[in-house]
Parts: structure tokens; C-alpha cells; sequence
């Protein structure tokens, strides 16, 4: 009986395991095809039509090396300035008992509510008119934008966190700013990988604020430079797939080497 | 320099500036253009008060489509994604020696841009169906996305891919805090394995269902790039939802006034939804 | 609170200083003075030529030492209105970008420069300009010369034995559609064309494709230029039915014949590279625009095509639309330097031997504009649409004269609902009536 029902287990987990990687597997097959063999045959493997053509003609219209950069430098500038003010502010929000403190995390938290669709078009226009856009402008608004997720989380967690330690600092003669860094922040750990995981994963797949506020094709992310591909004109599967694939690819890196924290993160971000 | 509320500034300014006019200057903007009829290009927006309202609940037929059918799509894809997601956390749980790469795989998704998801499914969708449906003769499985029936479960297919594993995780995490003492006794007691699950489990996972709840309902409310790779919003605009209807007001129809109209009611339903379900699981939990 | 005033603004100015440091240095006025060198920003919609148009830009340099032209390049034409809209919006506007017709020429307005002195206007050719003129002065310069039609495999039709020579009509062309229809189904052709499926295939999916491409059959006989569909208050369909024919003819006749909803899945990659390239379909109606996009997929195909002409019936029945899809023009407030230096570079570009190199044989255009002599076009779509041009077998393009949001949105919706059964043919005209005068008044 026992063994019966684990058979019947193991059957389901790798059918239902095959099921959700079969998207992944059609992708990677028809990315090694010509658009030919696209066409005349989705289902089987690249026999005749196999190529790698489509590899390096996507890597070159991604013009990857660039674009990833790019997206790199514009998710780490960006989760790195949302963690460091974030766990600042919150640090202050929980050890301020004013009104103004608890109104001001009220604020914060129920901006979580704001779509972005309904702040978009005069978003844009405010920063047009200031001449914030490309990565600079891009990055002010993730930090606009992420602040209350990131504020809510170290919230939670610095009020778990007892009084004496900073008490004891103070008394030693370190100033606010010497004691969040050197004895609460690392402190924070933690918590601190969570809100960067999250930021990470938002902030690398976003399409739409950069597409509104991106207009130098010097700073192109890499969804930017995918859109491109799909020109409405000119779709191209084989070298479309290939794209995706290229593209996916450091996400799926990632993945392997941070997993047991991104699964955390997930979690914590959630149950928030 | 030393008083404390110097330092609050220098702790809480820089973020809550960035925060000011990021999103909180931009919202009440949002509010006023929407009496308005700016078209986006130059920068004259003359004051129409309720017309553009007045419009939405008129004369735009399309407009309450798209409400209905994103409110449809909401349901649908909320039951579907935790419902699978739940299932998968019970499956991984069972401790069998696959569990782990089946984590993984089942988490995968939701990790990838929700522009490039769309994209692949696009492709499965309208090639990939094709081909075995062309092949095996199954009807059923040519044209899709062709009509509002599949691109509707298309969006729905592409949403619980990407959204069930990670409400995997959510529940997984839940049924880890089950004490075993319970399920013990309960076996002890004569209890089948779908009692078990009835009477311990799920209500014991409650409280995770509330955040599933929360999370994936507004998440499909506000559903965007998927929306835009997956159909576009075709045919006939029939699978369009509210926030690439919002969009395509604005930048295609140049009436960024109208668009803004929509887009205070479409915050407007998005916190209430979230606000009724926080409120309503709070008491339920209390309850409990 | 008010001790912290100051601090506050000195916080301000900090995160406004640490942003201006990340934003780097794409103001144009700091680049010219670090290098001496006048900035023209290009922000264009046709993927197609992205590549080949960074090439000219650079021989362009280098003729011109102290210009730098940047392109930036918006993939799909749908989007491409949105993010020239956005990239205003922004403040950081282009120097040359692109406008399509008459709805386009009244919206931005307030952005066009007068290009009526530039030199290339004398050599346009006849009637090119007048989606680009405004109250007799031209603001634009047309990109190229496009035509569609029903572009055949000529292959298929001989193997049919069907000539094409004797299709100038409605009723020649849909006796050649039953009889090839009649040879595929009775399996005459599967030895020399196993994949050949259907007739015809129709991209429904692509609004562009029904709403501009197929009305604008109709609608080019009963308005005489984009300038008059612009300014028309109403819309009569007065060639309803035989917009009816064209359209029922491709949808019958191709793979989807029995199931017509399914045509709005088909998109334009289903139609012309897994349709006509691969041999599955005989006709599609598409333009000379769709050569390379065959080209890649299979040479031989695509050196054997030729265009059928799109009979309205009452009318003109022996003629394909030819017109000028898009314009570039230059942003009026762009500083004089910039403007100059654009001027320059759209000229250089299309009166220039070096330039006309590029134009003809890299972005395989059309022309609009006289000069071209030793520049004919090499492929055999771009061949086929000149014939038809130098016969004077040409009906114009009037959808640029829609009113916004019509043809596509509207209209291309109203078909696929009419594929669909969901609206009768009388419905839709009646409908696409109505908002065509809403959007007038």
C-alpha cells in the first residue's frame, strides 16, 4: 500500500516537473533551428535545420555584452541605494516615537496600494521637465518606488531588535550615524537579503519604466533590447528564441547560485 | 546638528524625498489631470471637470468590458494559481527524493521577466499548438489566441506557469510549521490521509492563504507586460486589461486626460480590493 | 521641524547631486563643448534599417568631422507614436524623427520645421509630397515609395497553369483563386509543392494589415489623397461591397476558409515567412516591404514573386496603393546648429551618390525623388511596384488621413470581430461610420 502510493507520487511529481520545464525545452530546441525548420516542424529536435547562426546574430542585435551591463549596473546602483536609505529611514521610524513618525510609516505602507499605471503619465512629465531620466533618473525613481516595500520589511525586523545594544553605544560617545553603520546595520543582515533579492528580481525584469524613461540606446536593459526584436514588422522566432534564451540565462545563474536565499526572501517578502 | 531631529531628517529625508516625488506629487497630479483634457504633447491642459468621468460611465462601452473582463480574469487566475500552488507545496512536501530539483523547477518561472514569459508563451500558443494540433488533427488546439475564449485562458495558463511556484513557497513554508505531534495524533485516531488535510491542514494554512489571496489578486488586477507579449490585447481589443487600456488611452488615442480618469479608478479598485481583503482575513484569522 | 529645514535641503541637493553624477554627461551642450561637435539625435521606427542606416550615419562622419549623429531606433510601428510621445514628454526630444500623415502633421505642429527651401524638394516626384504639406509649405521628407497588393508566387500559378497576365480584374482574379483553390484540394500540385495548403493566408491579427491596408482599397476611390480623408467629416463606404469581396475572397480561399475566427490569430510572420515563404500559401496581400523577410528564409521564392493588382469593383480594378508610409522631419526647437546639421544629413542622405547607394541597395527602398537613374531597384517586388507605378496603374494611400486610433483600433477590430461573427458586415459599416464622424466633430 505504502509503496503503491509512493509510486503514484513519484509518477505525478515528474510528469507534473516535465510540465513546467516543456516550455524551457520547445524554446531551447527551436532557438538551434532555421526559421525554416521553425516553420515546418516545432515539435522535434533541430535535425535538419540545426544551426547556431541564431545565437550569435542575437548576441550581436541584443548587443549583449552592453545591454547586460547596462541592466547590472542599473539593478545593483539602484537596490544598493534603496537598502542603505531604507534600513536608515526605518531604523529612525522605529526608534522615533512621534506622530509624525507613525504617520510617515503609515504613508509608506499604504503607498504599497498605488499601482504604477496611475502615477505613470505625470511621473514622466515631472521628470522630463527636471531632466531626470536615463539611469540616473531611473534609479530615483526605483528608489521612489521601492521604498515602501523595503522600509516596511526592516521595519518588521528592526523592532525586533532590543534597545541596549545602541544604549550602550551612545554612552560610548558614537553619534546616530556610527551606530546605525557599525552596530545595527550588520545586524540587519538578514533582512538585508531578503530586500535585496526582492529589489533584484523587480528592478532586472522591469519593462515599462524603462521603456518610458530610457530614451539613450547607450543605456538599453536587456528587456528593452528584447522588445526590439519583436518590432512589430519584423518577427523573427529563430533569433527571437535565441534572444530569450541569451537572456535568461544570468537570471537562471543566479538562481542556482543564490537559491536557498532567494526561496527565503520569497517567503519573508510575502508573509509581510 | 545634535538635536534629534536633525538626524531624523538625515535618517528618513533622503528616501521620503525620493518617495514625495516619485509617487505621492505624481498621484495628486494624476488626480487633477483627470478633470482635465491634456493630450499629452504640449502642455495645456484645460479644466473639464466631470467629463471625462462622465465619459468612462457614459459613452466608453469598451472601458467596462475591459473592467469586467480583468475582473474575470482576476478570479479565475487567483483560484487557479493558488489552487496549483497549493497542490505543489503538498506534492513537495511528501519527502520523496525528487523534491528538491522539483522545487527548482516549479520556481523557476516567476523568476523571468513577465515581458519574455509572455513572448515564449506567444510562441507555444500560436506555433507550438499549431504544429501538434495540425499533426494529431485536434481542432481544439489550432488558432489560439485567435479568439477572446483562448487568449483569455492563454493569459490564464502563461499566469498560473509563472505565479503558482511561487505561492509553492509561500505554502510550503506553512505546512513546515504543522507540528507533527498533530498528524500523529490524528493517524493515531484512525484519520485518512484527506481528513488529515481537511481537518489539520488547510486550516492551519489559513493565514498563508490570506497573503496567496492578497498577493496574486492584485498582481493579476495590475497584470501589464504579460498582457502586452502574450496578446497585445487582441482580437478586437477583447483581451485587453485595464492597465494596457490605460496605456493605449494615453499614448495611442492621445487622451491623456481620459486615461488618467480611468487610471484614479482603476487605484480606486485596486485598494479597495486589497483593503477589503486585509481587513476581512484579519478577522477571519482572529476568529480562528 | 523647522531647525531640520536646512538639513533637509542639503539633503535634497545631495541625492540631486549624487543622481546628476549617475546621470552622466547626454546633455548636448556639455558635449559640444567637450568636443566642438554639433549632435543630431535620430529617433526612427523602421527596424528594418537600423543597422544600414548606423553605416551611413558613420560614412556621413566622416565627410563631416565635426557632427555626431546618434539613431535610436523604436522596434514596431505600433509603439512607435507611444514612445516619440514619451521621449517629448521627457524633455530630452529628438532632432529628426518621423510623422506619417495628416493626423500626424496637425499634432506636432508646434514641432515641425519648414523644410520647403531644402534642395530635395524640387527633385520629389509627383505627388509624394502632399502628405507632408501643410498649408503649402512641406515639413517632411518621405522616407521611400512603398506599394502592396496580392504578392504571388509565380511558380505555383505556373504549375496551376494559370496566367497571370489576364488577372486585371475582380472577376478574372477570383476565376484564378477557385481554379488553384480546386487543384490544391484535389492534391494536382502536392509533388512539386508538398506544404502548398491554401490560396490565400490573411493576418487578421495585424490591424494594420485590414484596418489601413484593405480599407484603404475602398476608401482610396472615394477619397482622392490623405488630405481629403482628413479632411472629410464622414465616411460613406460608397465601394462597401467590393471591400466586402477583397476581404471574404482572402478569408474564404485560405487555410482558415472553414474557421474564420481562427484568421485573428495570424500574424504577419504567419503570413509571410510560415505562408508564402515556405510555400504553404499562394498569395498574401502585403507589400514589396516583405522581400527580405522572404529573402532570408528561402532566396528562390523570393526572386519569384510578382503583385497582383487589388480590383475594387465599380472602380479602378487593375491597380495596386502605392504611397509613402512615413516622413522624416526635424524638431523646430532643436538648437540652430542641430537643425542645420540634420538638414544636412536628410539631404546628404537622399541626393547624395553615396547616399542613394544606401537608400536603393541597403535599405532596398523606392525612391520618392528624381536623380535615381543608376539606382534601380534590384528586387522583384521593388521592381514589380515600380511597373505598376511607371504604368500608372496606382491608387494612393489615404489611411494616413484617418482619423486617430480609426483604421487600426477601430476598424482592424471591426474586422476581426466581422471574421469572428460576432458583427455583420452592415454593423460594421455602420459602426466605423458613426466613429468616424465622432472623431471628426
Amino acid at each position: 500500500m505504502k509503496n503503491k502510493n509512493k509510486l503514484s507520487l513519484w509518477i505525478i511529481s515528474i510528469l507534473s516537473g516535465l510540465l513546467f520545464l516543456s516550455p524551457f525545452y520547445i524554446v531551447l530546441t527551436n532557438s538551434f533551428k532555421t526559421q525554416k525548420g521553425i516553420f515546418t516542424d516545432v515539435m522535434g529536435l533541430p535535425k535538419d535545420f540545426f544551426t547556431t547562426n541564431n545565437y550569435v546574430e542575437a548576441f550581436i542585435a541584443l548587443d549583449f555584452v552592453k545591454s547586460f551591463t547596462n541592466s547590472l549596473l542599473i539593478t545593483v546602483g539602484s537596490s544598493l541605494i534603496i537598502i542603505v536609505l531604507s534600513a536608515m529611514a526605518a531604523w529612525m521610524l522605529v526608534r522615533t516615537k512621534t506622530k509624525l513618525s507613525s504617520f510617515l510609516f503609515l504613508v509608506f505602507a499604504a503607498a504599497m496600494l498605488i499601482p504604477f499605471q496611475s502615477v505613470m503619465l505625470p511621473l514622466i512629465n515631472i521628470m522630463g521637465k527636471v531632466g531626470l531620466l536615463n539611469p540616473g533618473g531611473l534609479m530615483f525613481m526605483y528608489l521612489g518606488f521601492g521604498s515602501s516595500l523595503s522600509i516596511i520589511l526592516y521595519h518588521g525586523f528592526i523592532k525586533g531588535i532590543p534597545k541596549e545594544l545602541e544604549e550602550a553605544a551612545t554612552i560610548d560617545g558614537c553619534n546616530k550615524l556610527q551606530v546605525f553603520f557599525y552596530i545595527i546595520f550588520p545586524l540587519l543582515k538578514p533582512i538585508t537579503v531578503t530586500v535585496s533579492i526582492l529589489n533584484v528580481m523587480w528592478i532586472w525584469n522591469d519593462f515599462l519604466l524603462p521603456q518610458l524613461v530610457i530614451n539613450d540606446p547607450k543605456w538599453h536593459t536587456i528587456p528593452l533590447k528584447m522588445f526590439y526584436f519583436f518590432g512589430q514588422f519584423s518577427k523573427r522566432w529563430d533569433l527571437a528564441l535565441a534572444g530569450l534564451v541569451i537572456a535568461m540565462i544570468p537570471i537562471i545563474l543566479f538562481y542556482f547560485v543564490a537559491q536557498k536565499h532567494i526561496i527565503k526572501g520569497v517567503t519573508q517578502g510575502s508573509i509581510k | 546638528m545634535k538635536t534629534s531631529k536633525g538626524w531624523f531628517s538625515i535618517f528618513v529625508g533622503p528616501i521620503l524625498f525620493a518617495f514625495i516625488v516619485v509617487v505621492i506629487i505624481p498621484m495628486f497630479m494624476g488626480v487633477y489631470y483627470s478633470f482635465t483634457s491634456w493630450n499629452g504633447i504640449n502642455n495645456n491642459a484645460t479644466w473639464v471637470g466631470l467629463k471625462n468621468y462622465v465619459e468612462i460611465f457614459t459613452e466608453d462601452k469598451e472601458f467596462l468590458d475591459v473592467f469586467l473582463f480583468t475582473a474575470k480574469f482576476a478570479i479565475v487566475s487567483v483560484i487557479s494559481i493558488n489552487l496549483i500552488g497549493f497542490l505543489l507545496a503538498l506534492l513537495v512536501t511528501k519527502g520523496l527524493k525528487v523534491s528538491n530539483f522539483l522545487r527548482s523547477a516549479f520556481f523557476l518561472p516567476n523568476l523571468i521577466g513577465g515581458l519574455i514569459l509572455g513572448f515564449i508563451w506567444q510562441f507555444i500558443f500560436t506555433k507550438g499548438f499549431d504544429a501538434v494540433g495540425a499533426k494529431l488533427g485536434i481542432e481544439f488546439l489550432r488558432g489560439w489566441l485567435a479568439d477572446t475564449q483562448t487568449g483569455f485562458w492563454g493569459l490564464v495558463i502563461l499566469m498560473s506557469w509563472q505565479m503558482s511556484g511561487y505561492m509553492m513557497v509561500i505554502y510550503i513554508a506553512a505546512l513546515q510549521n504543522i507540528p507533527d505531534s498533530l498528524l500523529e495524533a490524528a493517524e493515531i485516531d484512525g484519520a485518512g490521509s484527506f481528513e488529515k488535510l481537511i481537518h489539520i491542514t488547510i486550516p492551519l494554512v489559513a493565514p498563508a492563504f490570506t497573503i496567496g489571496l492578497f498577493l496574486t489578486l492584485s498582481n493579476s488586477f495590475k497584470l501589464y507586460d504579460q498582457n502586452l507579449s502574450l496578446t497585445g490585447g487582441g482580437p478586437y481589443n477583447s483581451t485587453q486589461m485595464l492597465a494596457m487600456n490605460i496605456y493605449n488611452t494615453a499614448f495611442k488615442f492621445n487622451d491623456f486626460g481620459l486615461a488618467q480618469a480611468k487610471a484614479v479608478i482603476f487605484l480606486i479598485t485596486v485598494a479597495a480590493i486589497s483593503i477589503t481583503q486585509i481587513y476581512y482575513s484579519k478577522k477571519k484569522e482572529v476568529e480562528m | 521641524m523647522f531647525k531640520s529645514k536646512r538639513l533637509l535641503a542639503l539633503t535634497i541637493i545631495l541625492v540631486m547631486a549624487a543622481s546628476m553624477f549617475f546621470t552622466g554627461c547626454s546633455k548636448k551642450e556639455e558635449v559640444a563643448q567637450e568636443t566642438g561637435k554639433v549632435e543630431v539625435d535620430v529617433f526612427q521606427f523602421k527596424v528594418e534599417i537600423a543597422k544600414e542606416l548606423e553605416n551611413a550615419a558613420r560614412d556621413y562622419e566622416a565627410e563631416h568631422p565635426d557632427v555626431k549623429i546618434n539613431i535610436q531606433t523604436v522596434g514596431g510601428g505600433d509603439d512607435y507614436g507611444a514612445a516619440l510621445k514619451a521621449r517629448f514628454q521627457s524633455g530630452n526630444e529628438p532632432d529628426i524623427y518621423n510623422v506619417g500623415g495628416p493626423q500626424d502633421l496637425k499634432d506636432w505642429t508646434s514641432k515641425l520645421e519648414d523644410l520647403s527651401n531644402e534642395p530635395w524638394v524640387e527633385k520629389a516626384l509627383d505627388g509624394v509630397l502632399s502628405g507632408a504639406t501643410m498649408d503649402g509649405k512641406v515639413y517632411a521628407l518621405p522616407f521611400n515609395i512603398e506599394g502592396y497588393g496580392f504578392v504571388y508566387n509565380k511558380g505555383i500559378f505556373e504549375a496551376a497553369g494559370i496566367d497571370p497576365t489576364k488577372i486585371v480584374d475582380y472577376a478574372s482574379l477570383e476565376e484564378a483563386v477557385k481554379t488553384l483553390d480546386g487543384k490544391i484540394k484535389a492534391g494536382e500540385l502536392k509533388e512539386k509543392y508538398p506544404t502548398l495548403e491554401a490560396v490565400f493566408e490573411y493576418a487578421a491579427k495585424e490591424t494594420w494589415v485590414t484596418g489601413l491596408h484593405t480599407s484603404n482599397v475602398a476608401l482610396s476611390q472615394e477619397f482622392p489623397s490623405s488630405l481629403d480623408a482628413y479632411n472629410s467629416k464622414n465616411v460613406e463606404f460608397k465601394y462597401g461591397d467590393s471591400l466586402k469581396k477583397i476581404i471574404d475572397l482572402q478569408a474564404d480561399y485560405s487555410s482558415n476558409g472553414k474557421t474564420r475566427a481562427k484568421l485573428n490569430a495570424v500574424d504577419y510572420s504567419t503570413q509571410v515567412e510560415q505562408g508564402l515563404a515556405i510555400e504553404r500559401v499562394a498569395i498574401i496581400q502585403q507589400g514589396n516591404w516583405v522581400y527580405g523577410g522572404v529573402k532570408s528564409i528561402d532566396e528562390k521564392v523570393a526572386d519569384n514573386l510578382a503583385i497582383l493588382p487589388m480590383p475594387v469593383v465599380g472602380a479602378k480594378e487593375d491597380s495596386i496603393p502605392v504611397g509613402v508610409p512615413m516622413h522624416w522631419a526635424i524638431n523646430k526647437d532643436s538648437d540652430d546648429a542641430s537643425k542645420a546639421a540634420a538638414k544636412d544629413f536628410l539631404n546628404w542622405l537622399y541626393t547624395s551618390e553615396k547616399g542613394k547607394d544606401y537608400v536603393v541597395n541597403k535599405f532596398y527602398f523606392i525612391p520618392a525623388f528624381k536623380g535615381y537613374e543608376n539606382f534601380e531597384p534590384q528586387d522583384s517586388l521593388g521592381k514589380a511596384v515600380k511597373a505598376y507605378a511607371e504604368a500608372g496603374k496606382t491608387v494612393p494611400w489615404v489611411f494616413m488621413g484617418y482619423p486617430t486610433g480609426w483604421g487600426m483600433d477601430m476598424l482592424g477590430a471591426n474586422i476581426q470581430k466581422y471574421l469572428a461573427g460576432e458583427m455583420t458586415w452592415d454593423e460594421l459599416i455602420k459602426d466605423s461610420q458613426e466613429r468616424w464622424t465622432k472623431e471628426r466633430s
